[in-house]
């Protein structure tokens, strides 16, 4: 932990090469980037990629089969072509969401854990008011408040994800700030900023990456969620959790329908899920899987 | 002593969350644009009629009076009425209350049942194919939506085998009520039909929840019992020749066990909240399906009374985790 | 938790009583069970009054006259007669002299009295239909069987809304009062009423069960039922299947065909098939540029796809209904065909449109598919003649509190006019007469020529001249486009093949449960 700055992206290569030797976190980063590639060439690789937007009343919950693999929704429109475009969605908003988050929660937590002074313990006390509150709860009161749509959902989980970080961020800069290279460069007179940035940022780094893989997984299911409760994108957005909600008033009968959304969004949140394990494994040794043998 | 000063300033901390949290929901479920007035006035009502119920009501107000009277209430032990229902929402929380909890018991109940055995397992047989499946398994428990677990085990187990109901606690009202548990309920009144009604209802919705819980509670017991099982102590028991099974239960299990006790902690105060979403698939009519509802009828007194709930539960249960690790593992008091 | 802890005590002093009494609920052979898509969170019948909570309104309590079949017909029910006096301002009501409250007593003109003074009071539920015609004091019990209404202007409906005086008990009710709450936080946990049925349990989480009054005046006939339980139960198909199942007998009858088709194939359920008066429609915000554009909304009106809806997403189990006067309601205005779809036409007219075309936001009702699948149809037709339209999904709620707001009004909202009482005004005046702007005119419409037929309509008593004074004025808003009028619902109730005598009746949605048994 306490490698400086400097063997900071040296080890960048090593962590690749201990990752690709990690079979499930492999599989997870694998996951992870069919999500991407789907998302990428959804135009291409859908069979019916006019269908997110045009209705077909006549050929309405088809069961799967040659002409539409997946079978299709209530307006006649493939789920296996709507899927694609959808992974373009869960992406936008779990990357903006986290993203967001991220750069609220980590500066504060870095500052309220550097300075340890009023203003940092008002700074985790407002987190810790936001953390009170069931996530969820918060996010549908946020989400009904602007009304639906993507970028309210976004908004709404960045709203109630930034204490997790700021949390996170602040414990990891307080146990840092007393290592003695931290000490060390304040004593050779170096300014706040410079050893925040320079040199307790890259030495939490390691902690922030992994609750980021894990983080991305935790924010696509409460997303999934709230368009799950109709709270998030409007139709026809090909949105995985509102095809969910679609599907259950076609239950028994339409048993596809809710079929393939419910698996993608498992085994993408799976995928980040299992690469933050191994992100874990390698960057953080001190709950290392396997353990020491006796 | 240090123990006690932990608690006490826990417990002061209690207030200004509290406050801070009724005025972050207070200004959140008022900048909403639902007019709670004009639903309350119905789709009838006239534009005089509205303005003057919101005189009434005292909506016309600026936020921050609006604000100072509601604390004033609650200093008072007064949470308001709901609009809709005209009742204290303190009896409409508590209402619900007995529902939640009864389906909070039952998933973690289950979800140790299920978690502590195979994280133990897992530990001890680490590495083995046993152990991968296990984490595979682990994994997947955490990354299945909700929602959609108990859509898909509403398809199996109500509509195709049609072993359990779909939604709701109990056909028609149930047992009488004297906890307002209807398990306990029947029990208590030796009524065996509504017992076995109220397991079949709970069973779905109590293992949607369970599943993810007991993935979280595998691990950490895993985690610990790794932890326990690789110290010291316990390979000078071994040396000591005390059977292998006696050594299992008894110091690792007990030592193992802190880690899992405080996941469970902390999962019992998640699902008291109010288990949002899942509520709302089985239709259990508990605190998480009356906050989407209050919600979504800007009912502010109701919001901000379940607000307030959930946040109290929150520390509250969080402080109860601190104290017993302070129980269980003296070194962790700081 | 306080309150859960010193609850085990006292319920188990309360349940031994209870069982000493009763050895144990024996689930009435005779209990039907209807599964409501909404909550019950009050008993209140002065306070909400939506379709969806109609039960308590017609099974605990009676009014003066009721609503009965298909077309509305308005029978005596509290009141034997009444007369009108030749100013048109005064109403008198002769009431029957053997009603009997739940709790014994005899119902009196008192109160009668004391209910329309609680429903001016609490300014809710059925209040606006009668505070433009009542002032609070301006009724009064002649003697204790004739009620005396001195009206504010001569009004042409208010027969039709003397059904909605819901009468309570002024006694009992005013005993519970709280600070001069006429009795609001009673009432709503609490029935007070003469209506054929009277409340055994109630959980505002759950529903109600309520067992047959015996003692009700209008007598019962040969065959009834003896329970009704009615459950909440939100979810759409868990109610279809719960009735497929045989765990339901009945359950609201405004579903998609997806679902009727699903009733139809099980041996369980029986459809009754009815014309109802419920027009589904895009309600058009007609004060805001582009669409208080004639041109503009002439486009919207021909780029709907009328048929494409009705007959492959509705399957066709709907009538296409010109106008916004249900079809077989008098006023509606007969040989009307109903605009066309066709987007050459629509395109001719949006090239007339001055002012700068933008998106158009269609709000729809979340829960409700029929709306999204409608704004979807919409969507994909409005793109071709170079619309944009954006779909934003809200709860009821939510939506139709932003429709009362002219500033937060979606430019179109997709949703049906109920019928609250059986007159050409329930659609046509209240929503696109200027004297409900700021009310019911969600579609914020506004023409002297229109208004004028409206305002005689409303107070002429002679039925040939207010048809036709309907029929003209809904001409007008048809030709101005102001809506998009698609159908007149069907109402296919869906009940156990094991129900009789259900008594449909499109005020109440086959609620009214004192006619129906088990066959």
């Amino acid at each position: 932990m306490s490698t400086s700055n400097s063997g900071f992206l040296a080890g960048a290569a090593d962590i690749g090469r201990r990752l690709l030797r990690d079979r499930a976190a492999l599989l997870g980063f694998a996951l992870i980037l069919l999500l991407v590639l789907a998302a990428l060439f959804a135009p291409w690789l859908a069979t019916h990629p006019t269908d997110v937007y045009e209705i077909h009343t006549a050929r309405r919950l088809t069961p799967p089969g040659a002409e539409h693999w997946l079978g299709t929704d209530r307006m006649g429109a493939d789920i296996y072509s709507r899927l694609l475009f959808g992974a373009r969605i869960t992406i936008l908003i779990a990357v903006i969401a986290v993203g967001t988050a991220v750069l609220i929660g980590v500066p504060i937590g870095l500052v309220a854990g550097y300075y340890r002074n009023w203003f940092s313990d008002l700074l985790m006390r407002l987190s810790d008011i936001f953390l009170a509150v069931p996530q969820i709860v918060l996010a549908i009161a946020i989400a009904q408040t602007l009304g639906p749509s993507i970028e309210n959902v976004i908004l709404a989980l960045s709203a109630t994800y930034w204490p997790f970080w700021a949390r996170l961020v602040y414990a990891e800069t307080r146990s840092v700030k007393n290592e003695t290279f931290v000490e060390a460069a304040i004593a050779l007179g170096a300014s706040a900023p410079r050893v925040m940035l320079l040199h307790i940022l890259p030495n939490i780094a390691s902690a922030i990456i992994v609750r980021t893989s894990i983080g991305m997984g935790a924010t696509i299911l409460t997303a999934a969620a709230l368009g799950f409760l109709g709270l998030g994108a409007p139709p026809p957005t090909p949105e995985w959790g509102r095809t969910i909600a679609e599907s259950r008033e076609y239950l028994p009968e339409a048993w596809w329908y809710a079929l393939a959304p419910g698996i993608a969004i498992f085994l993408v949140v799976m995928g980040f899920n299992l690469l933050g394990d191994g992100l874990r494994d390698i960057l953080d040794p001190r709950i290392r899987r396997g353990g020491r043998e006796p | 002593m240090k123990r006690l000063e932990l608690i006490l300033s826990r417990l002061l901390w209690l207030v200004p969350t509290l406050i801070g949290l009724g005025v972050i929901t207070f200004l959140i479920s008022h900048v909403i644009p639902t007019d709670p007035v004009a639903i309350l006035a119905g789709e009838n009502a006239t534009a005089e009629q509205i303005a003057a119920l919101r005189r009434e009501l005292g909506f016309d107000r600026p936020l921050p009076v609006q604000l100072l009277a509601y604390f004033q209430d609650l200093l008072r032990g007064d949470m308001g009425v709901s609009l809709f229902s005209q009742q204290p929402i303190a009896e409409e929380l508590a209402t619900r209350l007995p529902a939640t909890l009864e389906l909070t018991f039952a998933a973690v109940l289950l979800a140790s049942a299920i978690g502590i055995p195979l994280g133990v397992v897992s530990a001890l047989r680490r590495n083995s194919a046993i152990d991968h499946a296990l984490r595979v398994v682990t994994v997947s428990g955490l990354a299945i939506p909700s929602f959609w677990l108990a859509i898909q085990l509403q398809y199996l187990f109500a509509m195709k085998v049609g072993i359990a109901p779909l939604n709701g606690r109990i056909d028609g009202f149930g047992p009488e009520p004297l906890t307002g548990m209807m398990i306990l309920d029947s029990l208590l009144q030796a009524d065996w039909e509504s017992l076995g009604g109220a397991l079949r209802h709970i069973a779905l919705p109590a293992i949607t929840l369970a599943l993810p819980a007991a993935a979280t509670i595998a691990r950490f017991t895993r985690a610990g019992v790794l932890e326990v099982v690789t110290s010291n102590y316990v390979l000078y028991e071994c040396a000591m020749g005390l059977p292998g099974a006696l050594v299992t239960w008894k110091y690792v299990l007990r030592n193992a066990l802190i880690s899992t006790v405080t996941q469970i902690g902390l999962i019992f105060g998640v699902l008291l909240s109010g288990a949002v979403v899942v509520e709302a698939v089985f239709d259990w009519p508990g605190l998480g399906a009356f906050a989407v509802i209050s919600i979504i009828q800007s009912d502010h007194r109701a919001v901000m009374g379940f607000t307030l709930w959930a946040g109290a539960i929150f520390v509250i249960v969080n402080l109860i985790v601190d104290v017993l690790h302070t129980l269980i593992d003296p070194r962790s008091t700081r | 938790m306080m309150p859960i802890s010193r609850r085990p005590l006292l319920g188990l002093a309360a349940a031994a009583a209870a069982t000493a009494a009763m050895p144990r609920e024996a689930q009435a052979a005779n209990r039907f069970v209807y599964a409501n898509n909404s909550n019950f969170d009050t008993l209140d019948p002065h306070v909400v009054f939506d379709t969806a909570r109609v039960a308590v309104r017609l099974n605990f309590y009676d009014g003066l006259y009721r609503w009965v079949d298909n077309p509305p017909k308005l029978i005596p029910w509290l009141a034997e007669s009444h007369e009108v006096s030749a100013d048109g301002l005064e109403w008198v009501f002769k009431l029957r002299r053997d009603v009997k409250f739940h709790d014994g007593s005899l119902m009196t003109a008192d109160d009668v009295v004391y209910s329309i003074e609680r429903i001016l009071a609490l300014n809710l539920g059925a209040a606006p239909l009668f505070r433009p015609l009542l002032e609070p004091g301006a009724t009064t019990a002649a003697d204790p069987h004739t009620v005396r209404f001195r009206l504010k202007e001569p009004s042409a409906i208010f027969g039709s809304l003397v059904p909605d005086i819901t009468v309570v008990n002024a006694k009992l009710v005013k005993r519970n009062e709280r600070d001069g709450d006429w009795g609001r936080a009673w009432l709503a946990r609490n029935v007070a009423g003469t209506g054929s049925f009277r409340l055994r349990r109630y959980d505002p989480a759950v529903g109600f069960i309520a067992q047959r009054f015996p003692d009700h005046f209008a007598g019962w006939g040969p065959k009834y039922l003896d329970e009704i339980e009615f459950r909440t139960v939100l979810e759409t198909n868990t109610r279809v299947l719960g009735m497929i199942r045989g765990d339901y007998h009945g359950t609201d009858g405004y579903m998609t065909p997806d679902q009727i088709d699903r009733f139809r194939a099980s041996d369980t359920v029986q459809i009754l098939e009815q014309e109802s008066m419920r027009v589904f429609h895009f309600c058009i915000h007609n004060d805001r540029a582009p669409m208080n554009d004639i041109h503009f909304r002439k486009a919207l009106v021909h780029a709907f796809d009328y048929d494409g809806f009705i007959n492959d997403v509705l399957k066709g189990s709907v009538v296409r209904n010109p106008t916004i006067i249900p079809n077989n309601m008098w006023g509606a205005p007969p040989g009307i065909e109903g605009y066309k779809f066709d987007l050459e036409l629509a395109k001719a007219e949006l090239a007339k449109v001055k002012a700068p075309l933008r998106p158009i936001t269609i709000g729809t009702l979340a829960g409700f598919s029929e709306t999204e699948q409608a704004a979807s149809v919409f969507q994909a037709n409005l793109r071709k003649i170079g619309i944009e339209a954006r779909i934003e999904s809200a709860p009821w709620p939510t939506v139709s509190s932003r429709m009362r707001n002219k500033d937060q009004q979606y430019d179109m909202v997709p949703y049906w006019k109920s019928t609250y009482y059986a007159d050409p005004n329930n659609w046509l005046g209240e929503l696109y007469g200027s004297r409900y702007l700021g009310g019911g005119n969600v579609s914020y419409y506004s023409n002297p020529e229109v208004d004028k037929r409206i305002e005689r309509a409303l107070v002429s008593t002679d039925q040939e001249e207010r048809q036709r004074l309907n029929e003209e004025a809904a001409r007008l808003v048809f030709d101005d486009a102001a809506g998009v009028w698609i159908y007149n619902t069907k109402w296919f109730g869906p009940y156990s093949k094991r129900i009789a005598g259900i008594r449909f009746c499109p005020v109440g949605s086959g609620q009214d449960m004192r006619w129906a048994h088990f066959a």
